[in-house]
């Protein structure tokens, strides 16, 4: 119950622009390999402040192997190798006043894809071994590639943690606990923090249209040309008017047709063993059935009785598969689905907008 | 920024040289990415009380005749400075430029920071340890940029090279010749909506922002071309009105961006618009029912009461089937409502 309370006690991250670019950059510059790193900062209260962050090492595979280099990655912050390294290099970030207490981890994905057991064991990682106040920055680079920055916190919910301690995920302890798929993962809301500095700096560094009037250019060679106008400013942007988003719900529904066919491999397996156990119960009851009529001869001619419970020496029920990877499943189709929700919702009114306006005076 | 200052031009500098050996050509470009920036605003903040200015090591790409440089990444290197000597961690560096290269192998060391504009002895002693043959740079010139942090002053950024100045030879370590070279600060695609998130916070009080939906910068989006259209158009009106001086080149502009708008016939339009709207409601409509059909199986499969009767498993089973018999259904039921809503 206690960690509950200390759970309920973060509420809300905070992010530092500096960590917001450099988590953009690692991940731009490696994508589409899913990338790691680890973000320091402060916990402050009720809530977690990031300050800084460091990629973790690259892992370089030889080019014959078979291993894929994404899942190896995306293993990084629980190999040893890296908790040596995360140590040493928050060691070093001390020295130049860098608030050097570990929050996290930081990974990237692409399109949602990011519930899985290998993001999942990692956070569990870090909230049992590391620290309890820690949490999970998930960067999505394609759709923030559409236009709106994608960066969510993340963390197991304390429920998810005791269940997943225990390592048991059958039919029995799901009914018992009330977990459900759900509830794996608690979301954060994040908001990014400038310093004083770099306010500074923005204000600088025009980045809306000028206000006063310019002069006129002398030719239309001259306008695409004047730095004026062509200079590239940082707001308003405008990608996320781009109409193609027929690209990204493809590849979506493929990842959901993916997760829809895990599920059904993971219900097959279900079926598998609820079959093998059906055979195995039908056995002991045949065994128990054939005891009793022996037992009841034997009473008959006044011989001792054998015993009834040698069944549990004799049968072996077989072993529930853990429906850990079934609630994960769930959690993922959840996100992809409300992700097509999410698409559907801007493309529809684009649509309305490029219809108004090659049909002027018709329509709405 | 920063270019309006006028400086001496000097002819093609030179970088450090071996004697005998071909003088390197320098890099005559320096590209910053915005992290690097930030990340030296950030050391800038974290400086002990009673240091005047911090240095650290940049660290980058140089393009193949080394004439260009981008900056990637730095990272803070401890120092001391009094009146008379100056201390730089060399240990810290090695190590922390290890660690770095272990993360980024494509990185390179290319130069320092140091978040005053000031150049002064020190700043040549420590370029030339950055130049230096061995660790550093050598046989390109390292790259020296300043950040200036004065508080209630504009951040100025600078960049330099240095060229070995004649003087006796054991005046030769703490002495060389800065030589500004121009520089760009340069973000890529994906940048763009980290920083215009970032840029979104600069006009508030607390310095924050929330991370926005899709939809919310949809209309942040839409509204900014609706005010640029009002200006447009008024301007245009005025021009009409002979309020305004006409200009012939941006009339042009604005016919070829109008003559852009596709011919296209109105029930072609109709129709396209109408088969991508059922689609993308289509799709909508099943994945919203696969979620549904998931939860159903997990609801029955948890909540069977009582196990091994093979029941919650055939349910669960034909609730993936049931998911596709929805979308059937949904193909019949969606069409006529699209119509609706196409009208």
């Amino acid at each position: 119950m206690a960690d509950s309370l200390r759970d309920a006690s973060l509420r809300e991250v905070q992010i530092e622009a500096l960590v917001v670019m450099k988590i953009i950059k690692h991940a731009s510059q490696a994508f589409p390999t899913t990338i790691t790193g680890s973000i320091v900062g402060m916990d402050n209260g009720d809530k977690l402040e990031i300050t800084n962050s460091f990629p973790f090492p690259s892992i370089e595979l030889p080019a014959d192997s078979h291993q894929d280099s994404s899942s190896l990655s995306a293993a990084a912050p629980r190999a040893k190798a890296n908790t040596s390294y995360q140590t040493e290099m928050i060691k070093f970030l001390r020295e130049v006043n860098v608030d050097a207490n570990n929050v996290g981890w930081y990974t990237s994905t692409n399109m949602g894809n990011f519930v899985n057991a290998n993001t999942i064991e990692n956070q569990f990682f870090y909230q049992k071994e590391m620290n309890e106040r820690t949490v999970a920055l998930v960067h999505d680079v394609s759709r923030s590639s559409q236009g709106s920055l994608s960066i969510r916190a993340y963390r197991l919910s304390p429920m998810f943690m005791s269940a997943y301690r225990e390592g048991k995920f059958t039919t029995d302890s799901l009914q018992k606990s009330g977990l459900r798929y759900q509830d794996i993962l608690v979301e954060l809301p994040t908001t990014i923090h400038n310093s004083h500095l770099l306010t500074s700096l923005l204000h600088q560094i025009p980045s809306n249209p000028p206000n006063e009037p310019l002069d006129f250019p002398p030719n239309l060679a001259a306008l695409s040309h004047d730095p004026q106008v062509s200079s590239n400013p940082m707001c308003p942007n405008f990608d996320s008017l781009d109409l193609s988003i027929d690209p990204y719900l493809e590849k979506t529904c493929d990842l959901l047709l993916d997760s829809i066919e895990n599920h059904h491999t993971e219900l097959n397996n279900h079926q598998y063993y609820q079959r093998s156990l059906g055979r195995e119960q039908a056995k002991i009851t045949a065994w128990q059935q054939k005891r009793k009529a022996e037992n009841a001869a034997r009473a008959a001619a006044k011989q001792p009785l054998l015993p009834e419970d040698e069944w549990q020496r004799l049968f072996k029920l077989p072993q529930e598969p853990s429906r850990l990877e079934i609630l994960l499943n769930s959690r993922q189709v959840e996100q992809y689905a409300r992700q097509v929700d999410g698409f559907t919702a801007g493309v529809n009114s684009k649509m309305f907008a490029v219809k108004n306006s090659l049909l002027p005076g018709e329509g709405v | 920024m920063g270019d309006t200052d006028s400086f001496l031009h000097l002819a093609r500098p030179l970088g450090p040289a071996a004697v005998g050996s071909q003088p390197s050509t320098q890099p005559l470009n320096v590209i910053i990415q915005p992290q690097a920036v930030f990340s030296i605003l950030d050391h800038s903040l974290h400086r002990n009380t009673d240091q005047e200015r911090v240095i650290g090591t940049l660290l980058g790409t140089r393009s193949e005749d080394g004439t260009e440089v981008e900056i990637r990444n730095c990272y803070a290197v401890p120092h001391t400075e009094t009146a008379e000597q100056v201390e730089v961690d060399m240990d810290y560096q090695k190590q922390m430029l290890a660690l770095h290269l272990r993360a980024n192998p494509k990185e390179v060391l290319v130069g320092w920071y140091a978040t005053s504009a000031e150049l002064n002895t020190f700043s040549a002693l420590i370029q030339n340890f950055y130049g230096q043959q061995g660790d550093g740079t050598w046989p390109h010139p390292a790259v020296h940029l300043t950040v200036s942090t004065v508080p209630g002053k504009d951040i100025e950024a600078r960049t330099y090279i240095s060229a070995p100045i004649g003087v006796t030879a054991e005046r030769a370590a703490d002495s060389c010749l800065f030589i500004p070279v121009t520089y760009e600060i340069k973000y890529g695609e994906s940048e763009k909506s980290g920083l215009e998130l970032v840029s979104g916070a600069k006009e508030r009080e607390d310095r924050t922002t929330g991370v926005f939906t899709d939809i919310e910068s949809l209309e942040r989006a839409i509204e900014q071309v609706l005010e640029m259209l009002d200006r447009v158009s008024n301007y245009v009106n005025n021009v009409l009105d002979e309020d305004a001086t006409p200009s012939s080149a941006l009339g042009q502009f604005l016919m070829n961006a109008l003559s852009l708008a596709p011919k296209v016939d109105p029930a072609d339009i109709e129709r396209d618009f109408n088969n991508h709207l059922q689609d993308i409601l289509l799709v909508s409509y099943l994945s919203n029912t696969i979620r549904t059909q998931i939860d159903l199986s997990n609801r029955l499969a948890t909540a069977a009461l009582t196990l091994g009767s093979g029941d919650p498993l055939a349910e669960g089973g034909s609730g993936s089937g049931g998911g596709q018999k929805g979308g059937q259904q949904d193909q019949r039921r969606g069409k006529p409502r699209n119509q609706n809503r196409g009208d």
